[in-house]
């Protein structure tokens, strides 16, 4: 059998058996390579769920859909090792209670789609555990170490040039699980501390915010990059990012549902690199 | 676990986050030349004109010292005259006069947080040379300012209970002096003592300059006056743990360490102590001079006197074997299954009052401290001094306990030696070597003392004709140079320096040298000082607020200092900052409730995403979580709500919160944007 059959048999299984309400997971899409997100709540809509190389996108950030998890119930997902991380953090940061989400683990290399063991977030911590030993060289990009060769301007006008095509279309904003706040900050007017122009004090504010936000928490799932309809590399600044707090703090994000914030907590062995 | 704070009396009921409009602002800008200080580098007239020009400026007018009587009559009036709805005052740092100012406003009928201090002297005229960019500067500083208060909210002060009980840290004479004055003036004092008796050093010593009393004799009755005052809680042989709360109400949890005694019981016979097997322990009292038994008290005159086991070295803890103690006690107080115990405390103001240690002199090496027996530092000259010291206040030298007919005292052995001691002048050891050289004279006749020196530092009353005496009347001879080695020589230790004065290499031939070793922090004074929340030196001495004006409260309101732990002191010092603190304490408790700024954050709850990384991120735990509930009485959701009681404006949260749920009353997004824009 096919992992993708197999892992049908067992969505049907976990619905007709009561277990969850709905599950998660992928279907085709517009093209051939495109997957979309699939909403299944009874065993025949398993018919459609595929799961192969393309279905990359993390679809975790549906679970914190308003109301969804209310009623206590269960909800199975289909999840890579960057989604289950994801679902840690969110749990970490009080968006959902870990307990209702069943893990239909997955991961992909090149073109091979493998099935994860375990059932609830908590069973692939060794897992992580494992990602946090390799995120070093894993986190590693060629560009990135480019990027690092260049003075403060030549860098600046990089940056400068990329974000010149941003439209302020919050696109990144939408697609990251991470993004969950009601209002974000780029919505307050009264002041306004991100310009919403699309020059480039605006476009910096912008982007420079979104990686603060999520520096020590973005995992790396590549929803944003991917969103973005102007092709910045915001997968650069994710990772430049994850690599200062990983280098810093020895903060990975997502290890585990009770992890602290990275820049809400501190620790007496801290590096203190960044006071003068 | 969070405890219950009281909650604020006064209903906080700011509005932060709605626009504030400031179209009919009518501000009232007063530059203040502060004599020369400023006027000398910043045009002030001329300032005042351009403020004149700003939009919303009603009054801008420049004047010598404002902060005087008739400058601060001159903003009252026009404040009346022009129904002013804000006040910038540009002048000195608002540390220096922010409140001076803002009362002036409230007698004028203006809410005193409608005035805003635009910092152009530290900021402006005393690090700037060029008048003409220093008065542009002046001008960027007070427009900035001017746009901040018109957007200021009326606030107001916030009104917190106060718990009358005081707590004292440590036991030595700053603490007790400190104890027994707030005890005296009729308020519940709490003093906490880490080892198994009070006293601290001055318990150790042998007499005390400037007139040779019997330290013992003055000190002894104090601690006995404090464990029996009605109005003090003695916790001997526990430390302090945690600390938090505010000023006039701190939650402070102790560690009650077991002592394997019940002291309950006990009545301090001593049958144990004379029966215990175990007798060659190091005392600690004694600085190693002497010896102790495993169970033990410090020395006979301790308060409580009430023996404790040394667990490290109770043959019994080792071996699982012994309890003589136990057997021998009649009224069964021993108790070897005692386990450590914690007490919360409730107390509305700290006095900081943990003492100094010595030096430890191995550093100096060349001067053979723990190699040669006979080289011993002047706390352990102490002890042998000390009547009830090992040899019985006799000076014997700890080798061979013969009498030392010749003694080389080493002044500054660690301080003012930035290589390897520290910078500063310990302030005592001029003082106490002086002492010893008299004490030995009087002991040991026709005994030679010979002291090296860097200065003499005789200043206070009746210092400079002590140190005198001992030259004059008790023959000490004073070397003015350093010493480079000491070793040993048949049986006598070898003294080689420097007399600068006759530019002349010495050698010595002693029977013993006494270093008068440097006055230094107690080793974990940085880490105590994070436990109690106040800021300490480069050194790890505990800092004042203002080295000058308020030289005995701590940073942290509500704890003060008192003694060694702030900077080196003799006893009529410490004593007097111990007074000093306690004068502090009852003034604090004079009143019913404090009044505190409203400087405290609020949330949005509409916007808050529940994500609890303010919770976290709050260094006095003032941010708990809140269920909004519907009408059936379920949550619909989680936000975070500050209380106001605790918090104490740091703005962390703000500066953390993504969706930008968060604002500080004072500091408020609108008036920092403003403030920034204005620039
Ligand atoms: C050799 C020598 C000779 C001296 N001779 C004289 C003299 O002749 N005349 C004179 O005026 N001065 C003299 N002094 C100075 C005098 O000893 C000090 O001024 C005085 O002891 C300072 O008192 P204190 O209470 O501040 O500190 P300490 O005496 O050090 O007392 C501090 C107390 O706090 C306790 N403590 C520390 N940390 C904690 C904690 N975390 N929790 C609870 N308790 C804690 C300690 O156990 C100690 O009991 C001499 C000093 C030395 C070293
Ligand atoms: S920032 Fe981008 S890569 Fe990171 S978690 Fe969000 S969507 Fe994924
Ligand atoms: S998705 Fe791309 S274009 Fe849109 S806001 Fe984000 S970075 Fe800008
Ligand atoms: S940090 Fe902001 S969003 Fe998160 S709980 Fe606190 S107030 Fe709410
Ligand atoms: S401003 Fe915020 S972080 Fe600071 S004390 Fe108040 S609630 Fe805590």
């Amino acid at each position: 059998m096919t992992i993708q059959e197999q892992y049908k048999t067992r969505v049907r299984e976990l619905l007709s058996s009561g277990t969850v309400k709905m599950v998660i997971g992928y279907k085709a899409g517009t093209t051939a390579d495109r997957r979309r997100p699939l909403f299944i709540r009874t065993p025949e809509e398993a018919d459609q769920l595929l799961l192969d190389s393309a279905c990359i996108a993390n679809l975790s950030g549906y679970l914190i859909a308003e109301g969804l998890l209310s009623d206590e119930k269960r909800v199975g997902i289909f999840l890579k090792p960057d989604g289950i991380r994801t679902i840690n953090i969110l749990a970490a940061e009080a968006q959902l209670n870990i307990e209702q989400i069943i893990v239909l683990g997955f991961d992909i290399t090149g073109q091979e789609v493998t099935a994860l063991q375990g059932e609830t977030a908590g069973d692939f911590s060794a897992l992580i555990e494992s990602i946090k030993e390799g995120a070093p060289e894993a986190l590693k990009n060629p560009l990135i170490d480019q990027l690092e060769q260049l003075n403060p301007k030549e860098r600046f006008a990089y940056w400068q040039a990329e974000f010149s095509r941003c439209i302020k279309c919050y696109a990144c904003r939408q697609a990251c699980p991470m993004c969950y706040c009601r209002r974000c900050i780029v919505d307050c007017n009264q002041p306004q501390w991100v310009n919403t122009s699309s020059h480039t004090l605006g476009n910096f504010e912008w982007n420079i915010v979104r990686a603060f936000h999520l520096s020590g928490r973005c995992v790396g799932c590549g929803n944003c990059d991917r969103a973005c309809p102007v092709n910045i590399p915001l997968r650069l600044i994710n990772a430049r990012m994850a690599q200062e707090v990983l280098g810093s703090f020895d903060h990975l994000a997502g290890m585990s549902d009770t992890q602290e914030p990275v820049l809400a907590s501190f620790k007496k062995d801290d590096s203190e690199t960044f006071i003068l | 676990m969070r405890t219950e704070y009281p909650v604020p009396l006064a209903p906080f009921g700011q509005q932060l986050h709605t626009y504030k409009d400031c179209t009919m602002a009518k501000i009232g800008v007063f530059i203040c030349h502060c004599g020369e200080n400023i006027g000398a580098k910043v045009d002030c007239t001329k300032l005042a004109a351009a403020m004149g020009e700003h939009p919303g400026v009603a009054v801008a007018v420049d004047y010598k010292y404002f902060c005087s009587d008739p400058g601060q009559e001159s903003v009252k009036k026009a404040i009346r005259e022009n129904n002013l709805t804000g006040v910038v005052i540009a002048a000195c740092s608002p540390r220096m006069h922010e409140a001076t100012f803002r009362k002036a406003c409230a007698e004028a009928g203006l809410n005193p947080y409608m005035c805003e201090i635009a910092n152009i002297r530290e900021q402006c005229s005393w690090v700037h040379t060029d008048p003409e960019m220093a008065t542009e500067k002046a001008a960027d500083i007070t427009r900035s300012m001017v746009e901040k208060v018109k957007r200021n909210n009326k606030l107001k002060s916030i009104e917190v209970p106060v718990t009358r009980r005081a707590l004292v840290i440590g036991g030595g004479i700053a603490g007790i002096q400190a104890a027994l004055d707030i005890a005296n003036a009729g308020q519940e004092v709490v003093l906490v003592e880490r080892e198994p008796t009070l006293g601290g050093h001055m318990a150790q010593l042998s007499e005390t300059f400037p007139t040779l009393d019997c330290s013992q004799c003055i000190m002894t009755p104090r601690m006995v006056e404090a464990a029996q005052h009605p109005k003090i809680r003695l916790l001997t042989y526990a430390e302090v743990v945690g600390v938090d709360g505010y000023i006039g109400n701190f939650h402070v949890k102790v560690k009650m360490k077991a002592r394997y005694v019940d002291t309950e019981s006990c009545t301090g016979c001593g049958d144990c102590i004379t029966k215990c097997p175990n007798k060659k322990n190091s005392s600690e009292f004694d600085c190693g001079l002497g010896k102790r038994t495993a169970i033990y008290t410090p020395f006979a005159q301790s308060v409580p006197n009430k023996p404790i086991i040394d667990k490290a070295n109770c043959t019994y803890f080792k071996n699982g074997k012994c309890k003589v103690c136990q057997k021998v006690c009649e009224l069964n107080s021993i108790n070897f299954e005692m386990q450590d115990e914690f007490i919360d405390l409730e107390v509305g103001a700290i006095v900081v009052a943990t003492g100094f240690q010595v030096q430890d002199n191995s550093v100096y090496g060349e001067y053979g401290y723990g190699k040669y027996k006979d080289v011993i530092n002047g706390l352990q000259f102490e002890r042998l001094a000390s009547a009830s010291g090992p040899t019985f206040g006799k000076i014997l030298r700890p080798s061979d306990g013969k009498e030392p007919e010749t003694v080389v005292f080493i002044q500054c052995a660690g301080s003012r030696d930035p290589s390897k001691g520290v910078r500063y002048c310990s302030k005592i050891c001029c003082m106490y070597t002086a002492k010893h050289a008299m004490l030995y004279a009087h002991k040991v006749h026709g005994g030679k003392s010979n002291i090296f020196y860097m200065d003499i530092r005789a200043a206070g009353k009746g210092y400079d004709e002590f140190t005198r005496r001992a030259i004059e009347d008790d023959e000490a001879s004073y070397l003015r140079g350093r010493v480079s080695k000491v070793w040993e020589e048949n049986g006598k230790l070898m003294v080689r320096g420097v007399d600068t004065l006759l530019g002349k290499p010495v050698v010595i031939a002693a029977d013993m040298v006494v270093l008068a070793t440097a006055m230094v922090p107690q080793p974990d004074a940085k880490d105590f000082a994070k436990v109690v929340g106040i800021g300490y030196d480069e050194y790890g001495f505990f800092n004042e607020a203002h080295l000058k004006l308020r030289p005995v409260e701590s940073s942290t309101a509500g704890i003060f200092l008192a003694g060694a732990c702030q900077s080196p002191k003799d006893i009529p010092d410490s004593v007097a900052q111990a007074s000093a603190s306690a004068s502090k304490v009852l003034a604090l408790f004079s009143k019913e409730k404090l009044e505190r700024e409203p400087v405290v954050a609020t949330n949005n709850e509409t916007t808050c995403a529940g994500c609890w990384g303010c919770v976290l991120a709050c260094p006095y735990n003032a941010i708990e979580k809140k269920d909004i509930l519907d009408r059936s009485g379920k949550v619909i959701k989680r936000v975070a709500s500050v209380n106001p009681g605790l918090c104490q404006g740091c703005g962390t949260c703000v500066s953390f919160c993504r969706s930008n749920s968060l604002d500080l009353a004072g500091f408020t997004e609108q008036q920092i944007f403003a403030e920034v824009m204005g620039l």
